[in-house]
């Protein structure tokens, strides 16, 4: 965003305005994230802890077999990623047309 | 010491509060608008068996279309409610 309009005192300001929303972003991200890995990996309640098809254990030999959990995380933050680029791209274009 | 100066400058400046009101405004809505796209073509695109950690290509193509289609709609959905709004109907 462009905030070369505002003086020192007002960019500062914004600056901790979004501070503060990143936290509250990352919070959101970190919540949204177990609940959604949750409800799409662990169906299952015969025991108490999760199974290795739920959620990989950090194991020497057997890193590369990754749990339900793990790709879920994963895939989602990739997710996310991806649609952030196509975002900046589509922002940009739609911001270019205004003016 | 240009830095000090920039400093002392930013002290003695008067913050405008309504402006700030909306830069906040439109920060709000610019993350509004991708947490939700991100929700919505999460929803649409990556299946709930999740098979590998990497997005496919399959996967990559929607993303890239999910995110253009809803950047139309948006386009679309607020020309709708300006032209309503110019014509002076209840919002």
């Amino acid at each position: 965003m462009d905030f070369s309009q505002f003086n020192d005192a007002e960019r500062n300001h914004l600056q901790r305005v979004m501070e503060q929303k990143q936290m509250k972003d990352f919070l959101k991200l970190y919540s949204g994230l177990v609940e959604r890995c949750f409800n799409d990996c662990v169906n299952d309640f015969t025991s108490k802890t999760l199974s290795s098809k739920e959620a990989s254990r950090k194991t020497l030999t057997l890193d590369f077999l990754e749990g339900c959990i793990q790709k879920c995380a994963d895939k989602f933050l990739k997710h996310s990623e991806r649609v952030g680029q196509r975002f900046a791209e589509a922002n940009a274009e739609m911001m270019g047309g205004a003016k | 010491m240009s830095f000090m100066g920039g400093w002392n400058n930013a002290a003695n400046q008067s913050v405008n509060m309504q402006n700030m009101a909306m830069a906040e405004q439109e920060l709000e809505m610019v993350s509004d608008l991708f947490n939700r796209i991100v929700s919505s073509c999460h929803q649409k695109c990556i299946p709930k068996t999740y098979i590998e950690g990497d997005l496919n290509k399959g996967e990559a193509v929607c993303i890239d279309r999910c995110v253009g289609k809803f950047f139309e709609v948006n386009k679309s959905v607020g020309t709708k409610l300006q032209q309503m709004s110019g014509a002076g109907l209840p919002m």
